[in-house]
């Protein structure tokens, strides 16, 4: 049934993902580490970070901050569940654009400076991706003929193959999406950053540690998007796509320790440019040859 | 039958009495009793209606000769105002539309004889509740407001009689226009209801209000001689005037369909304020809020896109009307979701977000296919209760915080809790999964995928992009929370309460029973008018949305506000003088307050950029596609 | 043993010293030191963090600026004295405006005199501050299952 799958794959995404992406993001501390000539933290340091944020008193600037936040955070894991257990792409989409809804509204229901800041350059962040990550879906949809992801397990041929083209596209949004350097306007992981801490500057103890466990999530579901790309009916397949997701993750490691931020009409330029571009181009060739 | 007769003549007896009635509790009484009564006969007809599609014969000279003169008192009308007040483009083109439509009733229509005069479908019902209960909410809406309108404008004369004689009037001609199977009628209710909102617009008697009372006139007559020119085609080439035999005809033989359907696309358009016609619905914010509510959720508007929606089995067949239709609609949403992120004005956001919308169904509707239609049905209803929503929790706001512009509204979560809480329900709606809105428009981009549709697709998530962004950064306003403000919203009307809350426990339902809706309501229509169809969203989804849709309320009514945690200051850099109003001392030691405004992008998004284009463009669109048909009507001869 | 121990935050206001303890409190966390490998990481953000590491003395200009980053720090929170300027003002202690060490405005709980202070003595600091750390994490525990 429909609707169970769901649920127990929200289940286990709520508890396979947090672990996941904790060792994801440990491996993304070490390997920029090293690019910096630098030995770096214990893989397990951002298992730690949380666990230290959790322990700190409980302290917000209003009684509804945390409530949004717990909100975007159980919206990312069914957007997740629903993605893992072979839902819909296009409802997994929606359902994690309404999880960063609420961390916007969050950050703005404190009225700080620097939060505020900080959200208003989210929501750009997100009118620049969003067009693209539409149109991966309608791309997904294109190529398999299916919208339900579950779909890849009988396709014949990977997504990649026929959309090719969207794949690119995505990969330019990935960074926004994956809070990477050049691209991390809103909130970012490094100390470099001018606005104290974007978005987050007003979130603290377990609230920032929701945070951190939505951002794990996050980047599951995201490197999953990418990974749906390369599987079909092929058992083989799931290797070759869990090797691709690792490279992209290297790559947009690479992308984070290489670029200097720019300016946000850059990004909405730039990333609006190649949406339309690439996204329209595969498009229209997928509907009309 | 008798029902619908009911729900025609009902309101129009209650305009006239309202129209007599000086005294304002005795209009309080009466308008309450009457749109109590409106909203549960809509509601009693959809119930024994439901399932029982049908026709009925009715066959009345006296009725067409009443719509004769109807034709004539509204000629009359136009061209007393017109003189008034100099602008002869109107006064023109209203006579020219009366004298066109007079020689086509005594030169042509009394050849035809339409069987069924009424009739009754899924669509069409579907239409009457959202007419009938949102529309008369409105009503109930208005007595409060207007009181306060009245008070804060106190050297005006009070023309409150008027206003809800216009207001009462506007529904029966909306539910002529969604019952009526002879298009002599349909066009006089059709009328009827541009006459109204041009008196509606114009009620203030500013300058500002009559001017954009006669661009709103000019526009819509155009549309209504393009109707005139239809009913002329229609009765040339398929010998009929009955709305329903025209559809069928029509299907059975596109080329020589495409012309009056392109025309009669045109009126709607022209109704529904697409582009280039977008202005007079900006114009319309002038009004008082009720009746921008009206306009815009249940009337008016939607009489457009509901021609359209009926037009859709031909627009699936006929190639020209189609494109002319899709590409207007895509191009509509597109450049109007733009300009609504420059717009700091919050009816005019709403105005660019309605007219937007607009553009999705009546895209949907020039895709044609059942799962565009049914996007479309749930466009309409969404919208609709939305939207009315909106207004309605905007037009409060208004009236107690002095100002209709979204930067005035920081911090209404607090000043005015129960109504921010209202307005973020509806502008979540709006535009964020799983609210109703965005389940159709989901299906609008599925349709659009299964058609091919690559401009549409393109233009629908560029779109979508922006409609986040100009909703997300108003929701951002609203949800701020600092210091303690004083409650504001002690002195609201009950009557505005009870309507908002109507609207919002609509919106609820909806959401959460869309599954519902959709089985039992959307879906025999689409029956009826195609063959087969299963809805592109299966229900586990839907099931789903409704699921998430019910969490997000209960937070949003229940939880926020309760957290338990100990209150921190915020960050204001070490060197805060006040932090409740958010004050710290600036690098001159002096008192500084940290404000932020919302971003525009003004340079990106500016109507002056935007606007151009899109008008450019939709009428370079409108003009090929009307040469195009006349050259096919041409080749046909 | 409290998670604090191992992912202490730290952020740093230059008070009113001459400089030359701020280079080296950033050059402590530069690269070189590689401090990541202890999970220390430089917030900007006093709600984030857990250690306050202050150069410089208290003077009537900023010992409200430091008062407040200390209030907005959430608890269990460590404060650390860099450099012999915020221990006991140095050599500016008799100056018109200064009124002492950091002590003058806030509770201290590790002092790392030096002019200027070395990175070592610094990451030293810090590290006795994580004991401290541990200890209040331990007392918080305890009060609020008082509480």
């Amino acid at each position: 049934m429909d609707i169970l799958l769901i649920i127990i794959g929200t289940l286990a995404f709520a508890v396979a993902a947090p672990i996941l992406g904790c060792l994801l993001s440990g491996i993304d501390r070490i390997i920029s580490a090293r690019m910096q000539g630098r030995v770096g933290p214990p893989l397990l340091q951002p298992y730690y970070d949380v666990r230290k944020l959790l322990e700190k008193d409980r302290v917000s600037v209003n009684a509804s901050e945390g409530i949004y936040i717990t909100c975007a955070l159980l919206f990312t894991l069914l957007a997740g569940g629903i993605f893992f257990s072979g839902g819909s792409l296009l409802m997994s989409v929606f359902i994690i654009t309404l999880a960063a809804l609420f961390f916007v509204i969050a950050a703005y229901s404190t009225r700080s400076p620097y939060a505020e800041i900080g959200a208003n350059r989210e929501i750009i962040q997100v009118l620049a991706y969003e067009p693209m990550v539409l149109l991966v879906a309608v791309g997904f949809f294109m190529a398999i003929g299916s919208f339900d992801v579950s779909a890849v397990l009988s396709a014949e041929t990977p997504a990649i193959v026929k959309a090719g083209l969207v794949f690119a596209g995505f990969m330019f949004v990935l960074t926004i999406k994956l809070r990477k350097s050049p691209f991390d306007l809103s909130y970012s992981h490094h100390a470099h950053q001018e606005l104290v801490k974007g978005i987050t500057t007003e979130m603290s103890g377990s609230t920032l540690a929701k945070v951190e466990i939505m951002h794990w999530c996050e980047n599951v579901l995201f490197l999953g998007w990418v990974g749906m790309f390369f599987v079909w009916a092929n058992p083989l397949s799931w290797i070759i796509a869990i090797a691709v997701v690792l490279f992209v993750w290297f790559l947009e490691i690479l992308i984070d320790n290489n670029f200097a931020r720019v300016k946000w009409q850059a990004m909405l330029k730039w990333s609006w440019i190649i949406t339309f571009f690439a996204g329209g181009i595969n498009i229209m060739i997928l509907a009309y040859l | 039958m008798g029902m619908i007769g009911f729900l025609i003549v009902f309101p129009l007896v209650a305009a006239l009495l309202l129209l007599c009635i000086k005294n304002n509790t005795a209009r309080n009484v009466i308008a309450s009793i009457s749109t109590a009564t409106i909203a549960l006969a809509s509601i009693v007809l959809a119930v024994v209606y439901f399932g029982h599609d049908g026709f009925f014969v009715l066959l009345n000279p006296i009725i067409d000769y009443a719509c004769s003169a109807i034709g004539i008192i509204i000629a009359i009308c136009i061209l007393a105002y017109a003189i008034r007040y100099k602008n002869l483009l109107a006064g023109i083109l209203a006579l020219v539309q009366v004298g066109a439509a007079l020689v086509f009733e005594f030169g042509f229509a009394h050849g035809f004889e339409v069987q069924s005069g009424l009739y009754v479908d899924s669509l069409s019902l579907l239409m009457a509740l959202i007419i009938g209960v949102i529309g008369s909410g409105i009503c109930l809406y208005a007595l409060g407001y207007m009181e306060d309108f009245q008070a804060q404008h106190p050297d005006s004369k009070d023309r409150r009689p008027v206003f809800f004689a216009l207001m009462f009037l506007f529904l029966s001609a909306m539910f002529g226009v969604v019952f009526s199977n002879n298009m002599l009628w349909l066009f006089t209710a059709w009328e009827i209801t541009t006459v109204c909102s041009f008196l509606l617009i114009g009620y203030t008697k500013t300058d500002e209000a009559i001017k954009n009372a006669f661009r709103q006139i000019v526009m819509n007559l155009l549309g209504g001689i393009a109707f005139v020119g239809a009913l002329f085609f229609i009765a040339v080439n398929f010998n009929t005037l009955s709305f329903s035999d025209f559809l069928a005809a029509g299907v059975l033989n596109p080329d020589a369909a495409a012309l009056p359907v392109l025309l009669l696309a045109f009126a709607g358009i022209t109704k529904a304020a697409q582009m280039p016609f977008q202005s007079w619905l900006l114009g319309a914010m002038v009004a008082p809020t009720p009746t921008s509510a009206l306009l815009h959720s249940s009337t008016m508007v939607k009489a457009g896109v509901f021609l359209l929606v009926k037009l859709a089995p031909i627009f699936s067949v006929s190639f020209i009307p189609s494109v002319m239709v899709i590409l207007v609609g895509g191009v509509t949403f597109l450049f109007t979701s733009f300009m609504a992120i420059s717009q700091a004005n919050a009816k005019r956001v709403l105005a660019y977000s309605t007219v937007a919308n607009l553009g999705l169904i009546v895209a949907c509707a020039g895709v044609g296919t059942p799962e565009a239609i049914w996007a479309a049905a749930f466009l309409i209803l969404f919208h609709a209760i939305a939207k009315s929503l909106l207004f309605l929790c905007v037009g409060t706001a208004e009236h107690h915080i002095g100002s209709r512009d979204i930067e005035d509204m920081d911090l209404l979560f607090e000043r005015m809790p129960r109504l921010a809480r209202y307005m973020m329900l509806g502008i979540m709606c709006m535009f964020i999964a799983p609210f109703g809105m965005l389940i159709a428009k989901w299906a609008t981009l599925v349709s659009f995928v299964e058609t091919s549709q690559v401009a549409l697709i393109i233009l629908l998530v560029f779109g979508s992009a922006a409609t986040f962004m100009f909703w997300g950064k108003w929701l951002g306003k609203l949800a701020g929370i600092a210091g303690n403000p004083k409650n504001e919203e002690m002195t609201v009307h009950r009557s505005e309460w009870i309507s908002i809350l109507l609207m919002a426990v609509l919106v609820v339902l909806c959401c959460v029973g869309l599954p519902i809706i959709s089985k039992f309501v959307i879906e025999p229509y689409i029956a009826t008018v195609f063959a087969d169809f299963a809805p592109s969203i299966s229900d586990g989804n839907l099931i789903i949305a409704s699921v998430v849709t019910a969490l997000v309320v209960v937070v949003l009514f229940a939880g926020l506000g309760k957290g338990k945690a100990k209150k921190a200051n915020v960050y204001l850099s070490g060197v805060s003088v006040n932090n409740d109003s958010r004050t710290f001392s600036s690098s001159l030691s002096k008192e500084t307050e940290a404000t932020a405004r919302n971003w525009y992008m003004e340079n990106i998004f500016g109507e002056e950029v935007i606007s151009s284009i899109g008008t450019i463009c939709s009428a370079l669109i409108i003009g090929i596609a009307l040469v195009g048909a006349v050259a096919l009507a041409i080749g046909l001869f | 043993m409290s998670y604090l121990t191992k992912s202490p935050w730290v952020i740093h206001y230059d008070a009113s010293s001459c400089n030359g303890c701020d280079i080296e409190v950033l050059a402590a966390l530069c690269p070189g030191y590689d401090v990541e490998r202890f999970g220390i990481i430089n917030t900007g953000n006093p709600k984030h963090a857990d250690i306050f590491l202050v150069t410089g003395s208290v003077n009537e200009q900023n010992i409200h600026v430091i008062k407040e980053i200390y209030d907005q720090m959430i608890e269990p929170k460590v404060v650390v004295a860099c450099g012999v300027c915020a221990c006991s003002a140095g050599i500016f202690h008799d100056c018109y405006n200064v009124i002492g060490g950091v002590d003058q405005a806030i509770p201290v709980d590790v002092y790392a005199p030096g002019c200027a202070v070395r990175p070592e003595a610094i990451i030293d600091a810090v590290v006795q501050g994580l004991g401290v750390l541990d200890e209040k994490a331990k007392a918080l525990k305890a009060q609020k299952k008082g509480a």
